[in-house]
Formats: C-alpha cells, structure tokens, sequence
C-alpha cells in the first residue's frame, strides 16, 4: 500500500507539471497532498508512531483542504489568470522527467545505501524536490509559482517521513506554522489597495 | 522568564502596531531599549544557560551575536522613526511594516538562541516570510517584483537549508534519536555518527542553503537588487540581524562538520568563499549606487568571516562580524539622508551639511566607509590581521603552506580592487558633485552615535577576553 500510495505521490505531481489550468493545478496538489498525509498514517501505523498520525491528520487538514481552498479564493478575489501555459513544451517536458528520475536515482545511490529500509523512497522524494524546482521554473505566473514551492515542501515532507521516520512533532508543527505565515504573507502580497500612497 | 523578557519589545512592537496612533511610533523607538536589560543579566548568567529546556541555550557565542543583533534592532528602530521624512509611506503602511519586524525579530531570536536544528529553521523561515511584506512597503513595482523575487528564491534557500538539515538529523539518528537535532549533541557525538559521508552531503545542502541567503556565489547580486528595491531600514535589517541568524546556524554545523572531517570542510568553504570575494570584488568596482555597494561589500564580509571560521580563527571571524554588523546598518540607515536629494547620486553625497547634527553625520559616515575597508583602527583591520594569522597557523600544520600564502596574497589582490573603488568613492562624495542641502533628524544621528559607540566598545580589552573565550 505505501509502494502504490508513493507511486501516486510521484504521479499527481508530474501530472501537475503537464497541467495547463489553475483550478486542474490546485486538484493535483490537493491530490498530492493527501496522498502524503496518507503515507504519513500508513507509515505512523506500521511503526506505531502516535506524532506521525497526527501530522498525517494535520497534512490532511491543512494541505489537501486548507491552502487549496485558501488560494481558489485568492485567485477570485485577485482575479488570477487562469491559463498557465508551462514555458517548457509537452515534448520536451516528457523527454526531461524521465531524465530528472534517472539522475537523481543514480544521484541519490550513495545516500539511499546508507539508508536501509525505504531506500527507493529517498529517491523519489529528492526527485520530486526536482520536479518541484521545474515547476517552478516553467511558469511565468506567480500562482504556479507558489504551488511548486508547496509541491517542493510536500517533497521535504516525505523525505522526513521516509528518511527518518518522522522529524520531532515540534519541528512538524513549526513547519506547518510557517507555511500558514507564508500564505498570509501571500494574501499581503496580492493586496494591492494600499498602492495608493 | 529570560524568554519573555527577551521577546517583550518586539511583543510591545507587535500590539502597538495594530494601533491606528501616530504617537505610538515614538514610544516604539524606546521599548526597544527594554531588550537592553534582559540581554545584561544574560551575559552575567554562568554559560551554557538554559532559556527553554534543550531547544533554547544561551552560550558565550550566541549570546554575543544576540547583543549584537539586538543594538542593530535598537538602531533600526531609532531610524524608523525618520523613515517618512525621507521617503514616501503611507500610514498603514508603516505600522505593517512595524508588525512584520516585530515577527522578524522574534522569529531571529529563536534562530540564534536555538540549540536545535529544527527550532533554527523555523525561526529563519519565519523571518524570511515577513521580510517579505517588509520589502513590499516600498510601493514601486519593482519592490513588488523583488518582494516576489525574494520569496521564491529565499524560500528555494531556507528549502535547502531543510533538506541539508533532514540528511544530518537521518545521519545522526541511529545513534542519537529524536536528539540528533540538538546542536550540542550533535557536536558531542560527532565522531559517533556512522554515515558520515551522509552527514557530509547534509552539510553541504544546508551551507548552499545559507550561502544563497547571505549572497554568495552564484547569487551575487539577488540579495542587493532587493535591498535596492526597497527601503533602506530592510536593507539595515538583513545585514545585521537576519545575516547574524545565518551564520551563527552556520557557525554551529561546521563546528559539528569539523568534527566529522575537517579536510573536506575547509576545502569545500575555502573554494567556495575564494570564488565568491573573487567575483564580489569585480561587482563592487562595478557598482554604481550605495545600495549595490554595501550589499555586495556585505558580501565580502560574510565571506570572509566564513573562512576565517573555518580556518580556526573563531576570534577573528567573530570580531570581524561584529564589526560587519555595526557598520553595515550604519551605512545602509545612512543612505537616506546621502540619497535624499537625486537618487543614487555618489557624487557630492557628503556635501551640503549644515550645522552641528550635519558635521557629525558627515563626519560619522566618512569613519564608516574607511573602517569598512580596514583602515585601522577599525575593528576589521585588527580582525583581518588575526584571521590571516589563522590561516596561515592551520597551513603550517599540513603541506601546503605555499599554497595558503600564495592564497592569501591573491585575497589581498582582491580586497586591494575593492579598497581602491571605495576610497574612490569617499573622494567623489566629499570633493565632487553639486552642493545640496541635506537634512539630518536627531534620531538618525543618535543611532549612527549608537553604532559607533559600540564599534569602539569591539576594541576594549574586555571584548578581546571575551571573544577570545570563546572557543
């Protein structure tokens, strides 16, 4: 069940990456995100971790309903663009993926030797890290902008979860913290009446 | 106790702001003395002092870089008081921005009193994210560009930072637990961690993380495009308080990387910091604003005092720092008033001072940019010589100390371009250029005497026994 949901994590985000629409982009990252809260629960569960299925229930909350519900309001409210053609074209964008996966599998070996169990799942963290950065770098709108940067969290996320068996609850939840102040901040940012000084 | 006493000016600064009083500026200004008194009884505590369990512990060094930091927040907010008279900020504006630092400032507390990894990333982050709105009080559009600017590639930066910090925590656990993010642990069982090879990577991440932060190579000019975009307060702000959080997280994972391989440690900061001065140096013979030029000279610092960390001058690279942390403010508060008549103007920026307050400001800012290049006696002359003495101290202990002297004098090369661009600057402010009146507010000159004050407190013997101390 953790090979297939891991698989699912991987396959919302590079399915994010082809996506064209905003509203089709905060789906896969809603998706990706309860998939992460769901590898949280089954991995608390295996290991009997009590904080892991707490933060399994809080990335459920905050990240699959909260900051996708949070920013479709913003993007009405500010009136976002909606089409958002990725820089990089579909053909090569299918020719890149594979590419990053390879590289950083290989990248990726003398870390996971280290690591005995979940080895396979370092590397796809790290690689979906990198397909977090691209999707970043192949829009020029702000809105994608922002879900890469969640995408890049989620990616930091599951290489706690897998690399270490979970951070310390304190940090976890100092983490989702800061990722509530980012999306204020975001919301400031879009606020434009005080332009008129 | 200690905790909240710290934290209780910027909490004052916090509740005060969402007061719609003018008058509440002012009384801002002073309640950040108050962190005066708390940081005074922490210096007297017996070392290392427990602030909250395990997570926050005040030891010699993060209680200096606290001092620091905190007379750079006093600083600040005395020029704050001004920030209106020089450019243009709307009401609400204003005490937004007052709001965000009061988070920024917790947020850094945190980071530097932090004996944990995980507790230092949030503090950073925190800050990181309401620096964001600080740049965007400035209602230009390319402050708007670069307040996005910075959120995305200070967001990739503290990414990083988290994912090094992740590797080092997956490398220690086995032998540590859920303690292998404590700093202290961390540094005890060094030798201990089985995979050092992942530790190592760890490492490297969070120091890439820290250097895109701070300015290094490759990202030279995204930290002084922003500080150009918004307003100078910002600028004061991130070279004396949000850098102080960086390096000191720096400071403590390469005291712990020291442990686990010194070669591998001080190759990888020597090239890295060489590359750095080496392009810093060119960009600041280049510069043609105030903004851009202390930025990137702020950069050289960092980059120095890094390397004279690594090298085993802790006295140096702490020295260096502090005088890097005093001056920098300095300056950047300074450039609204040199600027206040035609932007970004260099030349004649030191003429057209009236009266006693206009001397003393001319005055005060012509020290500031000749200690800046090491003229002794400034505290960086003085920090220079040890560290070069360091560097030379730990070649001598390997084979190649043919290598570090031809090093140090390509160093020298370097810093000589950057001394000469400056000197030429100080001519064209002080001797060409046309005359225009400029004004300077009591505040801004009280916060320039702060500073200088405290740069001269850096030369006391028992600041040298006190950094000396430090190991």
């Amino acid at each position: 069940m953790i090979d297939f949901l891991i698989g699912l994590f991987l396959a919302t985000l590079i399915i994010s990456l082809f996506t064209t629409r905003l509203y089709g982009l905060l789906l896969w990252y809603s998706l990706n995100s309860l998939t992460l809260g769901l590898l949280a629960l089954f991995i608390g569960h295996e290991l009997d971790d009590m904080a892991m299925l707490i933060t399994g229930i809080v990335t459920i909350l905050i990240k699959t309903i909260g900051i996708p519900y949070i920013l479709k309001n913003l993007s009405q409210k500010f009136h976002f663009v909606r089409q958002i053609n990725p820089e990089i074209k579909v053909q090569y964008a299918i020719m890149l993926i594979p590419a990053i996966l390879v590289f950083t599998f290989y990248l990726s070996e003398p870390i996971t030797q280290m690591i005995n169990e979940n080895n396979n799942y370092i590397a796809i963290s790290i690689s979906s890290l990198f397909l977090s950065l691209l999707l970043m770098m192949e829009h020029k709108n702000i809105a994608p902008k922002i879900i890469g940067f969640l995408s890049m969290e989620n990616a930091l996320f599951l290489l706690g979860i897998t690399a270490t068996d979970g951070m310390p609850m304190l940090v976890e939840f100092g983490i989702f913290l800061d990722l509530l102040m980012a999306i204020v901040v975001m919301n400031l940012l879009f606020h434009n009446e005080e332009a008129k000084v | 106790m200690m905790l909240f006493l710290l934290l209780l000016p910027a909490l004052i600064m916090f509740v005060m702001s969402l007061y719609k009083n003018d008058k509440a500026k002012r009384i801002l200004s002073f309640t950040s003395f108050a962190i005066l008194l708390p940081m005074i009884k922490l210096f007297l505590l017996p070392k290392p002092y427990h602030i909250w369990g395990d997570y926050l512990i005040a030891d010699g060094l993060n209680t200096y870089i606290l001092l620091v930091s905190s007379i750079v927040g006093i600083g600040v907010t005395l020029a704050l008081l001004t920030l209106d008279k020089h450019v243009k900020v709307s009401p609400n504006a204003y005490r937004r921005f007052y709001r965000f630092f009061a988070i920024f400032w917790i947020g850094l507390m945190f980071s530097i009193l932090s004996n944990n990894m995980g507790i230092y990333w949030i503090g950073l982050e925190l800050a990181t994210l309401s620096t964001v709105y600080m740049i965007k009080t400035n209602h230009s559009s390319s402050a708007h560009k670069e307040a996005w600017n910075y959120m995305i590639v200070g967001a990739i930066a503290i990414s990083l930072v988290l994912f090094g910090i992740i590797l080092i925590y997956a490398s220690a656990k086995p032998i540590l637990g859920e303690d292998a993010m404590s700093f202290n642990l961390l540094l005890a069982h060094a030798k201990d961690i089985k995979s050092p090879f992942l530790f190592e990577i760890g490492f490297a991440i969070v120091s890439v993380g820290m250097f895109v932060k701070m300015g290094f190579f490759p990202m030279n000019l995204w930290l002084a495009n922003i500080e150009r975009a918004s307003f100078y307060p910002v600028a004061a702000l991130f070279s004396g308080i949000l850098e102080s959080a960086v390096i000191v997280g720096f400071f403590r994972f390469s005291k712990i990387a020291m442990e686990v391989n010194y070669d591998h440690l001080f190759i990888f900061i020597f090239t890295y910091t060489l590359l750095t001065i080496f392009i810093v140096s060119f960009l600041i013979f280049r510069a043609k604003d105030f903004m851009r030029l202390f930025s990137l000279s702020g950069i050289e610092h960092m980059a120095l005092i890094a390397l004279f960390w690594v090298s085993g001058g802790t006295f140096a690279a702490l020295l260096h720092f502090g005088a890097h942390a005093f001056l920098k403010p300095a300056l950047f508060l300074s450039t609204g008033v040199l600027e206040s008549n035609g932007k970004y103007k260099i030349a004649g920026a030191l003429k057209g001072y009236k009266g006693k307050k206009g001397t003393m400001f001319w005055f005060l800012v012509s020290l500031f940019l000749l200690a800046i290049i090491s003229l002794p006696p400034s505290p960086m002359f003085f920090s220079e010589l040890y560290g070069f003495g360091a560097m030379i101290a730990i070649a001598k202990k390997s084979d190649h100390l043919l290598a570090m002297i031809g090093a140090i004098l390509f160093l020298l090369i370097l810093l000589s371009v950057i001394f000469y661009r400056f000197v030429a600057i100080y001519q064209s402010m002080k001797y060409e250029g046309e005359k225009n009146e400029k004004r300077v507010y009591p505040s801004e000159l009280f916060s320039l005497v702060i500073f200088a004050l405290s740069l001269m407190a850096l030369l006391l013997p028992i600041t040298f026994d006190y950094l000396k101390g430090i190991s």
